[in-house]
């Protein structure tokens, strides 16, 4: 017979009942916030990283003087190479000297306000500060000789400059944008003339077309291009 | 798991002992508790090692891992062998946790929730290292497949991979067997935690706020368990599926850590009983802290009448075996290299025994081989002096084994510019006594906070016991009148009267909702409630089958198609290294489904329930059965209240009956 001694037994209660019936509601609130989270929280951190105010993408920051690309490549039709002149022999492209300004402006608006900073740099032989759009990391080797020499065109990174009045980032250069050209680069391949065309779209033709360029530029696709120690030396 | 001779002459829990008492001995330790003092002491010690471990991971983090001296050939030097170590022994608690209750072993109850509590804690403590040896462990999600902006995949034919999944989906598993096995143990504390705050209320005492505190905090975590006979049913299927899910992915951990040591050129990393030798040293171990905890739970709140000399016996029995085991591998694996291994495989051998850490291997076979030996004598199976001793020590023979495997393995490197000199250090060393720290701190809470021993699992032993009926007519109450009815109940001595009560309601069956609830898994009420066919087994198998085939796919799709790389020269398509985190991860999903179903099938979680309402209800989880009708017609609730208070006795008399309000 199991009646239990007298101190191994609760007393009785009124009631065993230790929750309004408002507490369910509450719990299974806090238990779906919990799991919602769980799968909330990466999703919005994956996609915090991805916006545009961590990458800056779209963003045109302040610059010493308001430079537009539109206006000078896009209505002046001014060559990109006539200020970026490294751009097919050398790793870098450049940022022009004051002096390649001047070649212009000492001729052109000579009095203009918002030109001042210019004629100041020449003047007391400082270099203007601009404020740097793509910064890749120390430990990615990017050269841009071989890019505009194997096809790559300017936009196919930079996008459309010259439709940019305040030059911004077009596109957030993260791994994954390098790697979804690095493994079918036959996608983004042009000819030699079309390289510095900036509203380049590919043509119809793009598919066989493509293939045709890699062979002609020698471009190894896939396996070559994604070795590690393509970018990462 | 059947004891042959004497042991099973010896009773399990010492005669005489009751559903309530058994609930007494072990709430009495969370809720009063007795030793204060002394938990205190080794509190403060062991806060004092958690202490040590926060300044080394703080020296860690600004220093880098080289402050384990593994700036030479010995990359893997203490950090990996307290890793190896530590999830050894959560393994192999978990294994004889989840292999006793699979086998229905009757006396597991005094055990088992010591050790589950020891493979959730060893894991929590294992689980860090695997971060903290990372040169930057705040990247350590840069293992795990996520949606990244560098394009790119985990490597999945990689160990480190199978490591990380295989960890995280271990620390689910134990968390899950840990709180299933609990659930109904909390309810318990629930009530009688209830109980005790009513009484400081009723009497204003000033920790009546903290009482109610405590008493709500176990009914949040209980879930709003009610030991439904239904509930009991979903509950045992789970119990068990979360135990061989367990007890699969243990398998599969271990035999995965020796085969990401095989998976390198080193010599003495290749031997084929290998696997099996991780896996014995891991249940080894896991046993002997296991059994080393359980004595020291028995001697400190003096539970001799749960935890009986058959224990004991058991245990020692086991070490004694694994003992025996682990003395035929390293056996095994001497004569097997000097006869038929290599030179480089002899060398190894030879530096373990005579080398510069020669320490380790002789501690190894001190700790590991001899000590299981002397539970030959059946007078050292019944002492819980030497079966502490004994479990102790063959803990410190499996940290020797692996530092043992791990460092004379790689202190001699094939250039001879690597051989640099490797010695334990000072911060590996503290790294290792902190992380012991952090493991001690939460077994010492968890002994302040919760159910050290299976209560529910201890009463099985005595729940046929409870014989007898009513010893009178019963009580009938009656109901305010202005109160909503939600149904009639009625209190019972035993499972056997319920039984017969819910038989004589059969005719009610489908037309009313009928219930039955006890301290103990029941059975024959399943049946009489005609609930037997249930099964969440589907559940389970669906969740880990779906798990498994999804991370089987994202696998070959990432290595075959998306992000095709040439590594060591691996083909495309490497199935073989893909099963190991799969089987991982369909293990994890077997056991997220069976959370899915225990929840929704007893639809809990529900902390308010009108059944809470019948009178005495909080005995529903000491020593009390109820039933419980659902009617909402005062007419029909009083022709059930009748045929009730008409049982005879043997056939159904209730103690009370009473009608319950919604």
């Amino acid at each position: 017979m199991d009646n239990g001694t007298a101190d191994d037994r609760p007393p009785g209660l009124a009631t065993a009942q230790l929750f309004t019936p408002g507490a369910d509601a509450i719990y299974r609130l806090v238990l779906m916030t919990l799991v919602a989270c769980l799968v909330a929280l990466p999703v919005l951190g994956a996609g915090i990283v991805r916006s545009n105010y961590v990458t800056g993408v779209g963003v045109a920051p302040s610059q010493p003087l308001p430079f537009s690309h539109k206006h000078h490549s896009g209505e002046l039709g001014i060559d990109c190479r006539y200020c970026h002149t490294g751009v097919e022999k050398e790793a870098s492209a450049g940022i022009p000297p004051t002096h390649t300004c001047m070649t212009c402006h000492s001729q052109i608006w000579t009095g203009s306000d918002m030109l001042k900073p210019v004629r100041d740099s020449y003047a007391q032989d400082k270099p203007l500060v601009w404020n740097r759009l793509n910064k890749l990391p120390g430990y990615v080797y990017f050269n841009h000789s071989v890019h505009v020499t194997k096809g790559v065109g300017c936009s196919s990174c930079h996008g459309d400059v010259t439709s940019m009045q305040m030059t911004y980032r077009a596109n957030a250069f993260e791994m994954q944008f390098c790697l979804d050209c690095h493994r079918a680069p036959e996608k983004n391949l042009r000819t030699p003339a079309e390289v510095w065309n900036m509203e380049w779209k590919p043509p119809a033709d793009q598919a066989s077309l493509g293939p045709k360029l890699a062979e002609r530029y020698h471009v190894r696709g896939g396996e070559r291009l994604t070795e590690c120690g393509i970018c990462h030396r | 798991m059947s004891m042959a001779g004497s042991p099973d002459a010896v009773p399990a829990i010492r005669p005489g002992e009751t559903l309530g008492s058994i609930g007494g001995r072990v709430e009495a330790i969370p809720l009063a508790h007795p030793s204060g003092r002394r938990w205190w002491i080794a509190f403060a010690g062991a806060l004092a090692l958690l202490g040590l471990f926060a300044f080394t991971l703080g020296y860690l983090l600004y220093e880098g891992v080289g402050i384990w001296n593994n700036n030479n050939a010995v990359v893997w030097a203490l950090d990996i062998a307290s890793y190896d170590w530590w999830i050894g022994v959560a393994c192999g608690s978990l294994l004889v946790s989840g292999v006793l209750l699979l086998l229905g072993a009757e006396w597991r109850g005094a055990v088992n929730r010591i050790a589950e509590t020891v493979a959730l804690l060893a894991t929590a403590a294992a689980g860090l290292y695997p971060i903290i040896h990372l040169g930057r462990p705040w990247f350590f999600f840069w293992n795990l497949p996520y949606p990244n902006t560098y394009n790119l995949w985990p490597q999945f034919r990689s160990p480190l991979l199978w490591d990380a999944i295989d960890i995280v989906s271990f620390l689910v598993l134990a968390v899950s067997l840990w709180y299933i096995g609990l659930l109904p143990d909390i309810a318990a504390l629930r009530d009688r935690a209830h109980a005790d705050a009513t009484r400081q209320i009723e009497a204003v005492a000033p920790t009546r706020r903290i009482a109610l505190f405590k008493a709500q905090a176990y009914g949040i975590l209980a879930s709003g368990w009610r030991g439904s006979a239904a509930h009991w049913q979903i509950w045992g299927q789970a119990y068990r599926i979360v135990a061989l899910l367990g007890v699969l992915l243990v398998v599969s951990v271990q035999t995965g850590a020796s085969v990401m040591l095989a998976g390198s050129v080193m010599p003495g990393w290749h031997g084929t009983l290998m696997p099996v030798s991780f896996l014995i040293h891991a249940v080894l171990s896991g046993v002997g802290v296991t059994a080393a905890l359980v004595v020291m739970v028995r001697v400190v709140y003096g539970l001799d009448a749960l935890v009986t000399d058959r224990h004991l016996d058991a245990l020692a029995r086991l070490i004694l075996c694994l003992g025996c085991a682990s003395a035929y591998c390293y056996a095994a694996e001497t004569f097997d290299t000097f006869l038929a291994g290599d030179a480089a495989g002899r060398g190894v051998l030879v530096r373990r025994m005579t080398g510069e850490h020669a320490p380790a291997f002789w501690t190894a076979v001190v700790g590991l081989v001899l000590p299981p030996q002397l539970l030959w004598s059946a007078r050292a199976r019944r002492s819980p002096l030497v079966i502490a001793a004994v479990g102790v020590l063959v803990a410190i023979g499996a940290y020797a084994d692996h530092v043992m495997i791990l460092v004379v393995t790689l202190t001699q490197d094939f250039l001879p510019s690597s051989r640099l000199p490797y010695g334990e250090d000072i911060w590996g060393i503290a790294t290792f006594a902190g992380s012991l720290g952090l493991f001690l701190c939460l077994v010492l809470l968890f002994v302040r906070y919760f159910p050290a021993l299976s209560i529910t699992q201890t009463r099985q032993l005595v729940a046929g016991d409870a014989r007898g009926a009513a010893p009178g007519a019963p009580e009938v109450g009656a109901l305010r009148h202005d109160a909503p009815l939600w149904g009639v109940a009625a209190a019972f001595l035993n499972e056997a009267e319920l039984t017969a009560a819910l038989q004589s309601l059969a005719s009610l069956r489908g037309r009313i909702r009928l219930d039955g609830y006890g301290p103990v898994p029941m059975p024959r009420t399943i049946r009489a409630l005609g609930l037997e066919g249930r099964s969440i087994l589907p559940y389970a198998l669906g969740g880990a089958v779906v798990g498994g085939a999804a991370f089987y796919g994202m696998c070959i799709y990432a290595t075959a198609y998306d992000y095709v790389f040439l590594i060591g020269g691996r083909p495309r398509f490497s199935w073989p290294s893909f099963v190991v985190p799969s089987v991982s991860f369909a293990m994890l999903c077997g056991c997220l489904a069976v959370h899915g179903a225990l929840l929704v099938l007893n639809r809990l979680p529900r902390l308010n329930h009108p059944a809470f309402h019948i009178p005495g209800f909080e005995r529903a989880t000491q020593d009390r059965y109820f039933l419980a009708a659902e009617v909402d017609d005062g007419a029909e609730a009083a022709r059930i209240e009748r045929r009730l208070a008409g049982l005879p006795a043997g056939g159904g008399r209730p103690l009370s009956v009473t009608r319950v309000p919604r």
